[in-house]
């Protein structure tokens, strides 16, 4: 019997590979970075419960279950190009060439950019980099920044700045074009600041979510939202401004804000600069899906999930032989989330590869999962379970379709 | 500097005045706007500007939410010429 091979060594692929190797089978997980963990390793925040999440301390802990049960694991290893030969899985990767019958794609997510005049300067970063260079690598992107994109990662990530003594200026939105458009927009960025009201510590935003459950209070909220913003952690979060440009010689040097309408367009002659060494660019997630794209698994856009996701059923089984996903190259969601679906997509597996014997764990697992989302601290996307629902729908058409042929 | 100046796809240099003005023009869908512009054909793969080369088409043409609107195409990430030749079992 050949190894079980995972590309991905976040909490997905990790929980996944004990799960696997617990049932006995041998598993290989590769991932192009240094460390294993994945977007785990830079997480850093305090829960409701008073527990702090230390991303840094999971990834160890599952590294070290994933040893202490056989997996092995090969970092610095990007893997290229996948595709099936025959009845197995090619795998290319810089210096070797790994097959398997069983794949699991966990790759994780990637931010989407903003652009904004001055984007290309040294010294702007995206707001994953900037976590990623504080909490992983101890490196301060910078002594005073600028956050552009207000949204549950950037402020989450600007708390993480200020744990570290980095100054964050403030959080800010972007100036509105065709790719910013949604992230420019106040009262869209209001609606889905709500529902992460219970992250802040700010008896505004509390009181807001309260307030502001009908669309007129809302606008009321956006129109009257104080120029010089809210603090959440100190930091200012406006709403009502935007940076129109990043400017600096050769580096960044600093942000010129405006104000912004409650619909996001420019108030003429509000420009003023704000000294920042860093700038932070922070415009969302999507689901990285690389690999998927290249195996020729089916795809849909979902919006509640982040945007193209590979075609699932609930076992995490794509409908390509021998392909599985889990975490959030399947919807952008939290790392417990994504640790969920990896310990479903190992049983999916480790049953498909003995013959059976495991649908009761299967079941419970996913029934884990929907507990996990349920209780979720982090939530990217309110609707997310709507999200799933659609995609259960997709897949049922596909099934569907697939019977009327092979009839 | 102006949004039109601004730089949207760093390994082909091309702006986003070049992008919409051409999305304009041939209503294009992202493949074509791709195709036109060079605007995600660059080393790194579009990793940087495809959001947002999609989002400039996509203004004007509808979805399609079945289809990633951007390929992507083997190799995902670099690697050398002379192991892509390598490959053997
Ligand atoms: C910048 C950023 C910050 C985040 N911050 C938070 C946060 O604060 N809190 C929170 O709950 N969630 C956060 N998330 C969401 C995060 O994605 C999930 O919490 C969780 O880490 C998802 O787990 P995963 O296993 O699906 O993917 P990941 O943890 O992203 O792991 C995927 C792994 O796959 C590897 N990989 C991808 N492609 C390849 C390839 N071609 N070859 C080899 N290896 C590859 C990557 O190197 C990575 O290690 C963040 C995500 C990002 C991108």
């Amino acid at each position: 019997m050949g190894k079980v091979i995972i590309i991905g060594a976040g909490p997905a692929g990790l929980s996944a590979a004990i799960t696997i190797a617990e049932k006995g089978l041998d598993v290989l997980v590769i991932d192009e970075y240094m460390v294993g963990g994945g977007r785990l390793l830079g997480q850093l925040y305090e829960e409701p419960n008073g527990n702090w999440w230390n991303g840094i301390k999971e990834s160890k802990s599952l590294v070290e279950r994933a040893k202490n049960a056989g997996v092995e694991i090969q970092l610095h290893t990007p893997v290229s190009n996948i595709e099936r030969i025959d009845d197995e899985w090619v795998i290319y990767t810089e210096s070797e060439v790994h097959y398997t019958s069983h794949l699991l794609l966990a790759t994780g997510a990637a931010e989407t950019p903003l652009p904004i005049p001055g984007w290309t300067l040294p010294g702007v970063m995206s707001v994953g980099a900037a976590q990623v260079m504080t909490n992983v690598q101890r490196v301060k992107p910078g002594n005073r920044g600028v956050i552009v994109g207000v949204n549950v990662l950037s402020s989450a990530i600007a708390m993480e700045l200020k744990i570290a003594n980095i100054d964050v200026a403030c959080i800010t939105l972007p100036k509105m074009n065709i790719p910013t458009e949604k992230s420019a927009d106040p009262m869209e960025v209001m609606n889905s600041l709500l529902h992460v009201s219970h992250m802040a510590p700010s008896a505004f935003v509390k009181l807001g979510s309260k307030l502001m459950t009908n669309d007129f209070m809302k606008r009321m909220g956006i129109t009257f939202f104080p120029k010089n913003g809210v603090k959440m952690w100190d930091i200012p979060i406006m709403l009502r401004k935007a940076v129109v440009e990043i400017y600096g010689d050769g580096k960044v040097e600093g942000v010129k804000i405006a104000t912004i309408s409650p619909s996001g367009e420019v108030v003429a002659g509000t420009e003023e600069n704000i000294s920042a060494d860093f700038v932070c660019i922070a415009g969302g997630l999507y689901p990285l899906a690389e690999l998927a794209a290249v195996a020729g698994c089916p795809f849909y856009h979902i919006e509640e999930l982040g945007g193209y996701v590979p075609l699932h059923n609930e076992q995490m089984q794509t409908p390509v032989e021998g392909l599985y996903v889990a975490g959030n190259i399947t919807g952008i969601e939290g790392a417990k989330v994504a640790i969920s679906q990896g310990v479903t997509a190992g049983l999916a597996i480790a049953n498909d590869v003995l013959g059976g014997g495991l649908e009761s764990n299967i079941q419970q697992a996913i029934a884990d999962i929907e507990t996990t989302r349920d209780n979720a601290y982090i939530q990217f996307h309110p609707e997310v379970k709507e999200g799933k629902r659609k995609l259960q729908q997709y897949w049922e058409e596909h099934q569907n379709k697939s019977v009327a042929i092979t009839l | 500097m102006t949004d039109n100046k601004m730089i949207i796809c760093r390994c082909e240099e091309v702006t986003y005045g070049e992008l919409v003005e051409t999305a304009e023009k041939f209503g294009c869908t992202p493949r074509e706007l791709k195709l036109r512009t060079r605007a995600g054909m660059g080393y790194c793969g579009g990793r940087t500007c495809r959001s947002a080369v999609d989002s400039i088409a996509l203004a004007a043409t509808e979805r399609d939410i079945s289809e990633i609107t951007l390929k992507y195409q083997p190799p995902i990430r670099p690697v050398s010429f002379g192991k892509l030749g390598d490959v053997t079992k």
